[in-house]
């Protein structure tokens, strides 16, 4: 049996961007540029594919919204996201492109 | 009724709390993700149902991106528990649920396990577990694995389960329309061609392959090439879809279905919060100030030097009084015992081989304990953090630091669980480059030679001088990983992702499980396998002894030297003026008469050492390892060394027992290495670098082997020992040359 109901009520955040991704509208910045602590939206995750893979199954993926709490500007990054707390390298953080809320 | 059981779910969730708590068992448990690498088995009893309980590595997924994804998954499809209980953090529900969506996916049958409610209450999380259940369409049963809350209720609920016998029933999300039709294909393809339907359901091979698992392509072609190529062509068409239209790949268009489906289940009445959603709990407000890039460093040098410093000072005490009562016990041996061969080997294989070794007991326990309060409470995950900015200068990784802290990276560790955690990194040559160098780190069984070594020639700032030894091991270890990953382990680095606990206030309960765990090892090792090869090494000091005419010069230089103290007395017997000279100093005799009878004995047994099978080794090596400053004696020890290092503090023991010339009482190896000419500073210094880095110990070798190959045991051997006895000698030469003896 397919869980479809949820489809209804517009979970999918990809879904609810995949226009604004087509048009190519993510104006985020890098995370590892990113100098103050608080809320950020994640808009895209670019890099290694099982790195991204990885990052999704630990709750990091696009339309994700997400807690700065140890910004490093240029380096790594310490972020709350889902009720954990997640650190990223400086190469990893370069690759996710984050908009403040 | 005989029941399998598995525990399943994210790191650091509580799968060994809560195996401990139902098995009685000790695994090791830390506030630290990623300490469990394989699984564990125990046995309970509950309600008349012997039950077997495996206790999984934590994982995030059940997709193949680490080893330890690999063994949750090979174990849950090739064993087939009859319950699995995914244990899940009540307080990251979300995130947590997400490996939950994997397994009712796979269709194992499932009970889950809410742990750790009272945290998810104190953040004013409330979870109702019967709505919870009632849309997952399993049993969801709240538990606190730490206090047993909710355990009883948990396998009830377990056994319940299994008793219905049903099989695997596996659950189908949708991933949207696209990935719906490509999944759809897939199945169709998997199931005429009946492609691992043993192991998996055909839903699930075609969602592994949309999200590009290893294993899984693997096997598929090696299985059914044909099949397993058709399938990869439909993958590859979607995948270049989904990169085309939404510039993702289609394990994160799966992810994200995931979690809304998660979140639709949440908002169906499963989750209300109390207060704030957004704030930051205690634990943020901490990793603000202890992990800034500034103060953070400065707090864990800190934190470390104090750790040593605690060490040192509460351990000195109580080292001393196990020093002397194992002296005492060898003086109350020798008292009763005639001599011979059996009361040599009693003292110098059994209680100085031995007794040096638990002589640390103390010292290794306060340690323990140390290390034990940094992990539990969580900050030895923020050291893996900060440390990670240090590891990629050294092409090593931030995962890396984990098999460095375990080894002994903080003094006191073991470089077998720090080998086999390397399993933890992803990129192969940078575990590789982390498995050759995790040995170079200081040990338990290193730390009896440390503390000997620098108790004997710089005890004046002990904790200053480990300290200082701890910081030596990290920087040649990251040298040398440099080195590695510049030549024969060159390579990209690769990222590093990983989720930090938040801070606990640890339980005495678990620290003192911890600390006794780990010094029970200690003392277990040190009355079996230590005691074991120190009675070997006695042997091999031993035999085959001097010869009859050997003898026989050291009986004629003792009679000429009574007959020279004595002429007109008549016959005499050496024992007989050993003790008048002993028991009656106030006669005639001359009082230096015993003290130079005891020089001749020392003699013998000194050439008695050296014509042993060891000494005829030691001294054989003794031409090249005079370089380094090592006498004979010290060869000996270090080679028996390679079996287990602590076995070098017991060598040392027994080597320079044989042949003591004090007339009053045992002198601790501590004196005895003082006052011995071959020994001095620069020579412990050269010592101690020799033995902090060359070839790890048998065990740890093996280890290697396995988790590599043989190959790479044989350069872990060789490398260390070349490049431990190359900074000996360099360590020796420019210390004598300087006069710093």
């Amino acid at each position: 049996m397919l869980a479809k109901g949820w489809k209804k009520k517009g979970c999918c955040s990809l879904t609810r961007e995949r226009n604004c991704l087509q048009g190519q509208c993510c104006h985020g910045a890098p995370l590892s540029e990113q100098i103050r602590t608080g809320r950020v939206r994640v808009c895209k995750v670019t890099g290694d594919r099982k790195v991204c893979a990885r990052m999704a199954s630990m709750g990091l993926y696009p339309g994700v919204e997400a807690d700065v709490i140890c910004p490093e500007r240029g380096s790594r990054c310490l972020l709350k996201v889902n009720g954990g707390t997640i650190s990223l390298d400086p190469e990893v953080s370069q690759n996710i492109l984050v908009t403040c809320l | 009724m005989q029941l399998r059981m598995a525990l399943a779910g994210n790191p650091n969730a509580g799968k060994t709390t809560l195996f401990n708590q139902l098995t009685g068992a000790r695994q090791h448990v830390g506030n630290y993700p990623g300490i469990t690498v394989e699984y564990k088995e125990g046995f309970l009893r509950h309600a008349g149902t012997a039950i077997t309980l495996v206790d999984l590595p934590g994982t995030y997924s059940m997709t193949a991106y680490s080893a330890e994804e690999l063994v949750a998954r090979d174990y849950l499809v090739n064993e087939r528990p009859q319950v699995v209980i995914n244990i899940v953090d009540a307080s990251n529900l979300e995130r947590n649920l997400y490996l939950t969506c994997q397994l009712l996916e796979l269709g194992v049958p499932l009970v889950i396990a809410l742990n750790m409610v009272d945290v998810a209450k104190s953040r004013g999380i409330e979870i109702k577990a019967d709505i919870l259940a009632t849309l997952l369409r399993v049993p969801v049963v709240p538990i606190i694995a730490r206090s047993g809350f909710g355990t009883k209720e948990l396998l009830e609920a377990c056994i319940a389960t299994a008793r219905e016998e049903s099989t695997w029933d596996p659950r189908d999300l949708s991933y949207g329309e696209d990935l719906d039709t490509t999944i759809n294909e897939l199945v169709a393809l998997i199931g005429t061609a009946g492609l691992m339907s043993d192991l998996y359901p055909p839903r699930y091979t075609a969602i592994k392959y949309l999200e590009n698992d290893d294993q899984i392509l693997v096997k598929g072609r090696q299985s059914d090439p044909d099949t397993a190529k058709k399938l990869e062509g439909i993958v590859s068409l979607s995948t270049e879809h989904c990169q085309r239209t939404l510039d993702v790949y289609p394990e994160a268009i799966i992810a994200d279905h995931r979690y809304g489906y998660i979140k639709s289940i949440l908002r169906q009445g499963v989750v209300s919060h109390a207060f704030d959603t957004d704030r930051l709990y205690t634990s943020d407000k901490i990793d603000k100030v202890l992990t800034n890039r500034l103060v953070g460093p400065l707090v864990m040098l800190l934190i470390l030097f104090t750790l040593y410093s605690f060490t040192f000072t509460w351990s000195e005490a109580p080292v001393a009084w196990l020093e002397a009562l194992f002296a005492r016990l060898s003086d109350l041996i020798d008292g009763l015992l005639p001599d011979g061969l059996f009361k040599s080997m009693l003292i110098s294989g059994v209680i100085d081989g031995v007794g040096g070794v638990l002589g640390f007991v103390p010292l290794i326990m306060f340690m323990f304990f140390g290390i034990a309060v940094l992990e539990d409470s969580g900050y030895l995950a923020r050291v893996a953090f900060m440390m990670d900015r240090v590891f990629r200068i050294f092409g090593l990784h931030g995962s890396s630091v984990m098999p460095f802290i375990v080894s002994g990276g903080i003094a006191g560790g073991c470089a077998v669980p720090g080998v086999m955690a390397t399993r933890t990194l992803r990129s192969p040559k940078e575990r590789m480059a982390t498995l050759l160098t995790v040995p170079f780190m200081n040990c338990g069984a290193k730390l009896p030679v440390l503390a000997l070594l620098i108790g004997a020639f710089f005890s004046d700032n002990k904790a200053r001088y480990m300290f200082l030894f701890t910081m030596l091991a990290w920087v040649v270890a990251l040298l040398a990983a440099k080195l590695l990953r510049s030549t024969v382990l060159r390579g990209a680095p690769t990222p590093f992702v990983m989720e930090l606990p938040p801070y606990r206030f640890p339980t005495l309960r678990g620290l003192f499980i911890h600390t006794w765990e780990r010094t029970y090892q200690y003392i277990k090792k040190a009355g079996t396998v230590i005691l074991g090869i120190s009675v070997l090494l006695w042997a091999l000091m031993t035999f085959p002894g001097l010869s009859v005419e050997e003898q026989a010069v050291f009986q004629g230089q003792r009679e000429q030297l009574l007959n020279a103290s004595q002429p007109a007395a008549a016959p005499v017997t050496v024992e007989g003026e050993r003790k008048a000279a002993e028991v009656d100093p106030e006669e005639d005799m001359d009082a230096s008469l015993g003290l130079r009878l005891a020089v001749i004995d020392n003699a013998e047994q000194e050439a008695a050492l050296r014509n042993s099978l060891a000494g005829r080794f030691g001294t054989a090596l003794e031409s090249v390892s005079r370089l380094a400053g090592f006498d004979w004696r010290t060869n000996i020890a270090l080679v028996g060394g390679f079996a287990a290092k602590e076995v070098i503090v017991s060598t040392l023991g027994t080597a320079y027992s044989m042949g003591e010339v004090s007339l009053e009482e045992a002198e601790p190896l501590t004196r005895r290495l003082q006052k011995d000419p071959n020994w001095n500073r620069v020579v412990a210094v050269a010592a101690l670098v020799f033995i902090m880095f060359y070839a790890p110990c048998f065990v740890t070798v093996v280890c290697i082997a396995r988790e590599s190959s043989w190959k790479w045991a044989f350069f872990s051997m060789t490398f260390n020992t070349f490049m431990a006895f190359a900074m000996a000698v360099g360590v020796y030469q420019v210390g004598m040359f300087f006069n710093l003896g």
